[in-house]
Order: C-alpha cells, then sequence, then structure tokens
C-alpha cells in the first residue's frame, strides 16, 4: 500500500516552488527574444551576447560591472583566506584572558545588520581613513571584513574535528612548533581554505550594501549596484541575463566548494566529514 | 639497540594546578630504566595529567621531572628524548602509513636510507610492513593503534609514555595487543610508562603499579603485592573484586586482633591498626569458602544464598550474612561443584590468613550493610 504524501510534505514542496518560482521567471526572462521583461516573446540568446548594443557582452556598463564584481570577489577571496586561517589558528592558540571578549568581536559582523556596518565603514573611509577614500579598494576591505568572520568559522570547525591530539602528535615527534603548523595543520586545513575561498568569493559576488556605500563611481559598480539602479530606468531583459550569470557563477562556487571540500576529506570517516559540510553549508 | 643505562625518570614533587583544581598533588617516584611502569587510576586521579607533564604538552606549577638526572620541566616537549602513544592513536590522515611512521626521524640527523631502514624495521616490529602506503583511515583500530606505536618507537626513545593505548579497542582485540605490548617493550628494553584504568592491564602487563587518586599515588607496588596486599580500601576495591565488611577492632591477638562484626567475632591474623578504631575487614571472593550450614569453628557465619551469578568458569555466590552484610563468594566450577541455590542456607568462612584489616574509608563504599527486603518467614 502506497503511503499518502503527508501534510508536512506538501507544505515544503509548496514552499520549495513558491520561493524558486521568481528566480525561474527572472531566468526565464533572460531568454526572452523580445523586450519585454513582463511578457514572454520566445527563446534567443539576444540578451547575453546577439544584441550588437545591448547585451551584456556588448553594453559597456554592464560588461564593466561584470569584470569589476569578479575583480572585487579575486581580491576579497585572496586576502580574506589566509587572513581568516591565520586569526582562526591565532584564537586556538591564545587561551588567556581577553580571549573570550576576541571571539565574541570576531564574530560581532555577522550578527551586525550590513547596513550600520557599511555606514560605519563609509564614515570611516570618508574620514579617518581619508588617504584610502572610496573605491575598489575600501570595497575590498569592507567585504574582507565581514568575509573573515565567515572564514573564521569554516576553518575553527575544521580545527575543531581535527583536534589537538595530532599537534601534539607533531611535537611529541620533534616538530617544532612552526612545522607543526606546516607539515601538519595547513595539509588538514585545505578543504576548509577551499571551502573558504569559493564562501568568500560568494559572499562578495552578492553583496550590495557595503559595495554601494565604499563605491566612488561609475568603474567600481557591481553587479548588483547596476542592476539595482537600472531597474527603474529603462531596463531590458539584459539585466535578467546579467543576474543569471551571477546566479549560475554563486552555484558553481558552491557545487565546486562542495566537492573540493569532499575530494580533499576522501580518505576521512564519512560521518565526520559530513558534519563538517553540513556545518559549512549552514554557514552559508 | 637502546643503551640499558638511559631511560630513567624521577619525578620530584611534581605538581599540578588548574585554576583551583588541584590534578597533580605532589607525586614523588622513581621509575626505572627498562620498567613497565604504570598508573592506574579512576578518570580524575591526575594520571593522565602526570603522563603529560612528563611528556611536556603541560607545565607543572611545582617539582621536577628529571631524565637521567636531567630536569627537563622546562624543555619544549619537541625537544624532550620521550615519545608518546595516544588513545586516540593521533595519526596524521592526510600522510600515508610509512610516512607517520617516518614523520619524527626528519628531525633526528639520519640519511634517507637509514630512514627507510628504520621506518621498515619499526613496521615489522609491529607486523605491518605491508601496510605502508595505505592511508590510515584504511586500517582497522588495533593495526592504527600500532602505527601509532611505531611511529613513536621509530625514534627509539629512551622512554616511552602511554595513555590508555588500548581503551578504544574491543575487549578481544585489548588482550591480543597487552602481549604484544609486553613482548615489544621486553625486547626493546625501554621503559614503559603506561596510563590506563583498566585494573587487568595494570596487572598482567606491568612490573611495577602505582594506584592514584586524587592527585597523589595511594599505593606502589608490583601487582601481586597490590593484590594480595592492599595497603588501603581504595586499593583494595579497584583492583579486582573484594567485600569490604565494616568491623570494630577487638582485643589484639598476637600480630593479629578480634573483630567485631554484628554478634559474631572473627580473627585476623594481622592487624595493623589498633583496638577501638573503625575499620573494614578485605577478603577477596575468592578467598571466601562456603560450607554446609550448621559447620562450627572459627570466622565461620552463617548466612542464606541470596543471588547465584554464572560466569562461566565461576560462579559468583552472594551471601547475606546473619548480621545483613553481603558476601560475594567465588565458587569454581569443578567436578566438586556443589549447586547453590536463592535461599540456601549457607555457612561462610572466612580465613584468618586472608583477612586484611584496612582503615575505614567513607569515600569507598563498603559491602551493603543492610538487607533491603528479605524478611525470613
Amino acid at each position: 500500500m502506497k503511503r499518502r504524501p503527508s501534510f508536512l510534505a506538501i507544505t515544503t514542496w509548496v514552499y520549495i516552488v513558491w520561493s524558486l518560482l521568481p528566480v525561474l521567471l527572472a531566468i526565464r526572462f533572460a531568454f526572452n527574444s523580445g523586450r519585454s521583461r513582463t511578457s514572454l516573446q520566445g527563446w534567443s540568446l539576444r540578451w547575453f551576447w546577439e544584441d550588437p548594443t545591448l547585451s551584456v557582452f556588448h553594453d559597456p556598463t554592464l560588461q564593466s560591472a561584470l569584470v569589476h564584481s569578479l575583480e572585487l570577489a579575486a581580491i576579497v577571496m585572496l586576502v580574506a583566506t589566509p587572513l581568516g586561517t591565520a586569526l582562526a589558528l591565532g584564537m586556538r592558540r591564545w587561551r588567556g584572558r581577553g580571549s573570550g571578549t576576541a571571539n565574541i568581536v570576531l564574530l560581532l559582523p555577522l550578527v551586525t545588520p550590513e547596513l550600520v556596518f557599511a555606514v560605519g565603514m563609509f564614515l570611516l573611509f570618508t574620514t579617518a581613513f581619508g588617504f584610502i577614500g572610496l573605491g575598489t579598494t575600501a570595497q575590498a576591505i569592507g567585504q574582507v571584513t565581514f568575509t573573515l568572520s565567515w572564514v573564521v568559522l569554516i576553518v575553527r570547525g575544521r580545527l575543531a574535528t581535527i583536534g589537538r591530539d595530532v599537534e601534539e602528535a607533531a611535537a611529541d615527534l620533534g616538530a617544532p612548533p612552526l612545522h607543526v603548523v606546516s607539515r601538519v595543520l595547513l595539509p588538514l586545513l585545505v578543504p576548509a581554505m577551499a571551502a573558504s575561498l569559493l564562501v568568500s568569493f560568494a559572499l562578495s559576488i552578492d553583496d550590495f550594501v557595503v559595495s554601494q556605500y565604499l563605491a566612488s563611481g561609475a568603474d567600481t559598480t557591481t553587479v548588483p549596484m547596476r542592476i539595482y539602479s537600472q531597474a527603474r530606468g529603462g531596463p531590458t531583459p539584459a539585466l535578467n541575463a546579467l543576474a543569471t550569470i551571477m546566479l549560475v557563477v554563486s552555484l558553481l562556487a558552491l557545487v565546486l566548494a562542495y566537492f573540493v571540500f569532499k575530494a580533499l576529506t576522501r580518505g576521512e570517516q564519512k560521518e565526520q566529514r559530513d558534519t563538517a559540510f553540513r556545518q559549512l553549508a549552514m554557514e552559508m | 639497540m637502546i643503551d640499558v643505562s638511559q631511560g630513567d625518570i624521577e619525578l620530584v614533587g611534581l605538581v599540578k594546578r588548574y585554576d583551583d583544581v588541584v590534578a597533580v598533588n605532589g607525586i614523588d617516584v622513581n621509575v626505572a630504566p627498562g620498567e613497565f611502569f604504570t598508573m592506574l587510576g579512576p578518570s580524575g586521579c591526575g594520571k593522565t595529567t602526570t603522563l603529560r607533564l612528563i611528556a611536556g604538552f603541560e607545565r607543572p606549577d611545582e617539582g621536577k621531572i628529571l631524565l637521567d638526572g636531567v630536569d627537563m620541566s622546562r624543555t619544549p616537549p619537541h625537544k624532550r628524548r620521550v615519545n608518546t602513544v595516544f588513545q586516540s592513536y593521533a595519526l596524521f590522515p592526510h600522510k600515508s602509513v610509512a610516512d607517520n611512521v617516518g614523520f619524527g626521524l626528519r628531525y633526528q640527523r639520519v640519511t634517507k636510507a637509514e630512514a627507510k631502514r628504520r621506518v621498515g624495521e619499526a613496521m615489522a616490529l609491529v607486523r605491518l610492513q605491508d601496510y605502508g602506503q595505505r592511508r590510515p583511515a584504511q586500517l582497522s583500530g588495533g593495526q592504527q593503534q600500532r602505527v601509532a606505536l611505531a611511529r613513536a618507537l621509530v625514534l627509539e626513545p629512551p622512554v616511552l609514555l602511554l595513555d590508555e593505548p588500548l581503551g578504544a579497542l574491543d575487549a578481544r582485540l585489548r588482550l591480543d595487543l597487552q602481549v604484544e605490548l609486553k613482548r615489544i617493550q621486553e625486547q626493546l628494553g625501554i621503559t614503559f610508562i603506561y596510563v590506563t584504568h583498566d585494573q587487568d592491564e595494570a596487572l598482567t602487563m606491568s612490573d611495577r603499579v602505582a594506584v592514584m587518586r586524587g592527585g597523589n599515588i595511594e599505593q606502589l607496588g608490583e601487582p601481586r603485592e597490590l593484590y594480595e596486599a592492599p595497603s588501603t580500601a581504595f586499593v583494595a576495591n579497584f583492583l579486582g573484586a573484594s567485600n569490604l565488611v565494616p568491623v570494630s577492632i577487638g582485643a589484639a591477638d598476637g600480630d593479629g586482633a578480634q573483630l567485631g562484626l554484628g554478634s559474631f567475632t572473627l580473627r585476623a591474623d594481622r592487624c595493623p591498626l589498633g583496638s577501638g578504631s573503625d575499620a573494614v575487614a578485605m577478603i577477596r571472593p575468592e578467598n571466601v569458602r562456603l560450607e554446609p550450614q550448621g559447620n562450627g569453628g572459627e570466622n565461620r557465619v552463617p548466612g542464606m544464598v541470596e543471588e547465584v551469578v554464572y560466569l562461566g568458569f565461576h560462579q559468583e555466590v552472594r551471601v547475606r550474612l546473619a548480621n545483613g552484610t553481603l558476601i560475594k563468594v567465588d565458587v569454581p566450577n569443578d567436578d566438586e561443584q556443589v549447586e547453590h541455590e536463592q535461599g540456601d542456607p549457607v555457612c561462610v568462612h572466612l580465613p584468618p590468613r586472608h583477612l586484611r584489616v584496612l582503615a575505614a574509608d567513607a569515600a569507598v563504599a563498603p559491602a551493603e550493610a543492610a538487607p533491603v527486603e528479605q524478611v525470613p518467614a
């Protein structure tokens, strides 16, 4: 006898469809062959590259936004990952007075409203750190600042599953402190660092508030900023195409993060790895 | 392989505190070169902390740790000539078994060829010569533990520290590895300092055992001495099964004394305590004799069988004595066995030479005092 789907299962599916519907609609219009973003007019790749002036590939404003977004994301992931890893390692060593407070302060950006954080950053770069000023550098610093908390969280989670005894074992076998890090901890942290790279990439690509506040002009406009500003002017499905590209890139980053993490922790016990990744997925 | 004059460990007044908690409370002990020395005790007794102090993972608050006469209590762990086998194995999951074993050789100036030979030897010693290219996760628990052992032994330390190395293994494997550990220790002749809460491990492998409690050594001696002549109720209770019977000490009787057990009087051949004090009389279940009801004579107390537990090669018969004390008796399952059943009246013989009088210890529960529900009809 077949069990009838339960109320909870139906609710879940309704929710999933409902939450995906707007995304799917937006993607559908990216492939619209007409100019309209509301009525279906057949399929085409016009808004990606076929249109000689208005497509993502040919419109210089859209193109520069895409390039700037990718640049910024690359900088953020390459700075935040090593820095966050070092911070997590430092926090693990530091057991004395003040370590508890530092712990909380480090994770504060996770719960600070992004708008408050961005306004604060804006004031900082226009007054105290006026010599830096607004622009790409400010945007990168701002994004690194809040991305760092995520990296620390991911690396610390991994450190917790690694445990302290491999460090002690390495020291016991004669490895000086630097070698404990380079020969044992860092190789074991590679999965977490790979995940951190991709997560910070995804966070940066998605960011709107911080980029918006710390931007200095047209050449520091990111994709989310461009989409937001053009949504009111004469929008074309090229915006949908741009958004679709971003969505695909973000999704690829996450999927890649999963498989890289999985591949790099292959030898380990399954449940341990799964817990680690689930933790990671939840954090994202 | 190793200079037999090496591997002398001396702990002098070792103290370790964590905030207000004293984990190790002034330990003095001298471990001879080549000795299999065991620290035995319940969790929280300070045995692991002591081991970690010797390894260098913790700094002592007071006291010295001498290796062959040189204090190393301030030396960082990577510079100490002692190696540790961890309970969790602590193998490096990203390295092959051979690379795990060879990890520490990098810090001993040896040539590549020499390193390879020594890794091979160490793996042969633990009978894992064919497993060099595997990852630790591809090995069973017992094999992983042997890799951990090889990884430490390859460095030829004068002293090897073992922190409950068999704790995570199942009972059968534990027995096999006990034999193997002892074989390796005798073959290499190096000092083993072994931490365990398992009394069987301590008794079978050790030259000497320190029974620890509350950061102190409660008693130190050879396994046989500890088992047969425990000096405190705690040691008697922790090592092996024992009956601890609360008694009052009466008149002296030669070296021994009369002991009051309710309305009965027992005699112990030896009694280190003065008359009038409260004490417990300790007797091992295998030294108690069950006799037919009505048997008279010295140190015989009537009772009733409350429970019989079949344990394979012997039975444990629990007898409620007439004064309410519960006594466990080991009855071997040999040809002369007499079947006992619940409710049988019997006579319990507590031979005077097996009764040890120990100071009463509130923290160690004596045999149950009163019958809970049994009301003879």
